[in-house]
């Protein structure tokens, strides 16, 4: 009988478990909604992130390096929810439309998929304008890579090839609709050569088919494939940003090739439209304050993410100038993609 | 050779060896937690090992990793609700073998297929990682598509009785996986302007609904006479000499298929288990024993599924390329500690990836004893009555398909699943083919169009490369194999030798 109760008693403790790690999954939920009344005191509980891809990806991973610092300077504690799916669209849309709008629920914003997702299908119902843009924390640059065994040794050889055979380079992207996709697409609007894009269920995906030599090249980020850079196995033949990276600065940028293309991926935070002015502030002045902190620096330096600090108005403006910029090239290429 | 003495003289400090041992008793008890995946625990464990040292806390979830393999298998035997999906294959032996009696014996080859499966996929780590790390890189979408065919091929052996209903059931797994968005050109297909349904039906929430909703409308729906058979062990849990001799050529393959299941991006143990079992299917001389509580069918899904661990580790070291999504998740805490995953590791960071290797070695020796007693434990889950186990079972189910989205659709997405399972159950429609074809069709599609893209359409691509047209080859005699025109040549020959 005592044996019997034990196990019982195993069982129970089992489930209490399991119950508890399910607790820390969710997370909090979220605030109730209501009005937003100014707090002195903000914030004066813990500040839920929503993150629209699953743990341990490119958001997490800045919610990883962010986290610590910002705690500190908010005085409060983060607590990341994932809610993954849809490209982002099912977390930004729960952001925008079911969560009150009192500072307490950020999230993640990447671009362009921020913009993309609602530009590409009418069934995404959230816009820009429904946020309160907080800060951007690092834009990583595009950048061109070719296996090491590539016959493209510099960017000549690769456009040369690319005229030659118009429309038969292999150049994978991370995905319909992503960053890379549309650099891809931007550069052939300013190079006027055309490409066969290959859309890949990632990043990762992506360089690896150009490492394997699957595929021709990868448009791809700095820092998904730095260390794959520095340690021989690809290739970088371009980046496009506005000035060489310090970390590859034997890679000519494609202003200096004689293409006008500054193109990358971009994450920040934001929070619902109309959050209470003091909690605004607040949130960003922790931001220009992490931005100074060398600790933080190097933790950013140490994954190869490059900083690219832009608070309220200019982090709105700078998603506004992309929402139009994409939107006009999603418009004059949608007919040829959907055929 | 220094870093590899280093690493194991790291692993064995007090402090390593129980976080490892931590790490894998968690993993099992999270294994076997329909619904909670060792994804998932990896995820929330992570902000913890912030603290420790790197080689401290990327061991501890790697055995974390290794004990939910093992960990799944105990209440798909018990249960049959598979834990992980990675043991969705070792229900189809495990269940009928607790049925009848033997609940310990089919716990007990478990653990020990397991123990040798994780130990020989270590061994390949430790020795052979660098060599192996380059298969990673060639396989691309012509190859994953050949993959995928293959696997689909699993189907048809899995259809015991009627391969009718067998090709049904896995065709409609192959429909649903194209719900979502198209991979290729952005545009949602079949989801009714749900955005929930942009990334499609994830084949972890139909399997928790599949497997374990019908489990328990089964058990509400019997008496109590079943469970008394599950839950005395009378025969010796570990196999005998003799039983472990007549399996270990089975361990031997399964391993060697989880190793390189685990290696190629995008397959993991989900996949691997379904390989596992159906190799060991080809070549046994009792085909008709498997799907009725044959050990072999369970030794062959266990040994499979933990050979992954150490299998999609390689790519992870060798070359920054996550095998699996939990060495995916892995990588992530890696950045966090501020290693930059990739080639350097193996150079730069010799000490932490060896003490890595030696860890998940470690790992598998504990696992082997902590299975031990808690699966003496495990097995009085079946003394509880039918009437509590059930609901046990379906509020299990809810807090798992929650957690994995944090999305309460899931959870009716789930629950649909588990009322189509229970009656294609009554008309006798198997449920596992339609979870192959949910979990190889998304890779299909993707793979086909990507493949066809880049030969403007030409389907003579999946020929020119010698891994896909050998793999397109071995599924093409897996048809031949089921049909009796095969049967018909084997005679033909027979007689003419005699």
């Amino acid at each position: 009988m005592f044996k019997k109760s034990l196990w019982k008693k195993a069982v129970i403790s089992g489930l209490a478990v399991s119950l508890m790690l399910t607790m820390t999954a969710c997370g909090t939920p979220n605030q109730p909604a209501g009005t937003s009344k100014v707090e002195s005191d903000y914030p004066n509980k813990p500040i839920t992130v929503l993150q629209g891809f699953a743990a341990g990806g490119g958001s997490d991973q800045l919610a990883m390096l962010t986290g610590p610092y910002l705690q500190k300077e908010l005085g409060n504690t983060l607590v990341n929810q994932y809610i993954p799916g849809a490209t982002g669209a099912i977390a930004w849309t729960q952001l925008t439309k079911q969560t009150a709008a009192d500072g307490y629920t950020l999230s993640i914003t990447n671009t362009p998929m921020l913009m993309t997702n609602y530009l590409m299908n009418t069934e995404i119902k959230y816009t820009i304008d429904e946020l309160t843009p907080i800060a951007n924390v690092v834009t990583d640059p595009g950048i061109l890579v070719v296996s090491k065994d590539s016959p493209f040794k510099t960017y000549q050889d690769y456009i040369n090839y690319v005229k030659a055979n118009p429309g038969q380079l292999t150049i994978a992207n991370s995905g319909t609709g992503g960053d890379d996709f549309f650099t891809i697409l931007q550069w052939q609007k300013a190079t006027g050569l055309s490409v066969k894009m290959i859309p890949f269920t990632g990043d990762g995906p992506s360089w690896q088919a150009a490492a394997g030599n699957k595929v021709q090249a990868s448009s791809t980020n700095l820092g998904v494939v730095y260390s794959q850079v520095k340690a021989g196995n690809l290739r970088a033949l371009a980046i496009y940003s506005e000035k060489r990276s310090d970390l590859l600065p034997d890679v000519p940028t494609a202003k200096e090739l004689g293409v006008d293309l500054v193109a990358g991926s971009s994450r920040g935070y934001s929070a619902p439209k109309g959050i209470p002015e003091n909690a605004k502030k607040k949130l960003i002045d922790s931001f220009t304050a992490i931005a100074k902190d060398p600790a933080f620096l190097k933790g950013l330096q140490d994954a190869a993410l490059p900083i690219d600090l832009k608070v309220g108005d200019e982090y709105a403006k700078y998603l506004k100038d992309q929402e139009t910029e994409f939107k006009s090239i999603w418009d004059s290429v949608n007919d040829t993609i959907q055929k | 050779m220094n870093d590899i003495m280093m690493g194991l003289l790291n692993v064995v400090s007090p402090f390593n060896l129980l976080v490892i041992a931590a790490g894998t008793g968690l993993g099992i008890f999270v294994g076997a937690m329909p619904g909670l995946s060792a994804t998932m625990a990896i995820a929330l464990l992570l902000p913890i090992t912030f603290g420790m040292d790197p080689a401290s806390g990327i061991s501890m979830l790697a055995s974390l990793y290794l004990g939910a393999m093992y960990g799944g298998s105990i209440s798909a035997i018990l249960l049959r609700t598979p834990g992980t999906p990675a043991a969705a294959a070792t229900v189809l032996d495990g269940y009928p073998m607790a049925q009848q009696g033997r609940a310990g014996k089919a716990l007990g080859v478990s653990l020990t297929a397991s123990l040798i499966g994780g130990i020989i996929s270590s061994i390949a780590l430790l020795t052979i990682a660098p060599a192996l790390g380059k298969v990673a890189l060639s396989f691309g979408p012509v190859e994953l598509f050949a993959i995928a065919v293959l696997g689909i091929t699993i189907i048809g052996s899995l259809s015991s009785g009627s391969p009718i209903k067998g090709i049904l059931s896995g065709v409609v797994g192959l429909m649903i996986a194209l719900v979502g968005m198209d991979p290729i050109s952005g545009t949602p297909r079949f989801t009714f302007g749900q955005i929930y349904l942009f990334n499609g039906i994830s084949f972890i929430i139909a399997l928790i609904g599949l497997f374990s909703i019908p489990q328990a409308l089964r058990l509400v729906e019997k008496d109590d006479g079943l469970q008394k058979v599950a839950s005395s062990i009378k025969d010796k849990m570990l196999p005998t000499f003799k039983e472990l001799k007549s399996m270990t050529v089975t361990m031997l393959r399964s391993s060697v298929i989880g190793v390189f299941t685990g290696l190629i991006p995008g397959t993991g143990g989900d996949t691997a288990c379904w390989f596992g079992y159906n190799e060991a299917k080809r070549f046994s001389k009792e085909k008709e024993k498997f799907g009725t509580g044959h050990p072999e069918g369970v030794a062959a899904a266990e040994a499979a599924n933990n050979a992954v661990v150490g299998g999609a580790l390689i790519p992870t070291i060798t070359l920054g390329i996550p095998g699996s999504a939990a060495t995916a998740v892995l990588l992530g805490g890696l950045m966090v500690h501020g290693i930059m995953p990739g080639p350097t590791l193996m150079t730069e960071h010799s000490l932490i990836t060896y003490t890595l290797i030696w860890a998940v070695m470690l790992a598998n020796i504990f696992m082997f004893l902590e299975g031990l007693v808690l699966t003496r434990a495990a097995v009085s889950v079946t003394k509880i009555p039918n009437k509590v186990i059930a609901p046990v079972i379906v509020i299990l189910c809810v807090i798992g398909s929650f957690t994995i989205n944090n999305s309460i659709v899931d959870v009716f997405v789930m629950f649909t699943f588990g009322i189509i399972g229970y009656f294609m159950d009554k008309i006798n429609i198997p449920t596992a083919p339609m979870v192959v074809g949910m979990i190889l069709g998304m890779m299909l599609d993707n793979s086909m169009n990507q493949s066809l893209l880049m030969s403007d359409g030409s389907w003579m691509i999946f020929l020119r490369t010698p891994v896909s047209a050998i793999l397109l080859l071995i599924a093409l005699i897996s048809v031949l194999q089921a049909t009796p025109l095969f049967g018909f040549i084997k005679n033909r020959f027979k007689k003419t030798t005699i």
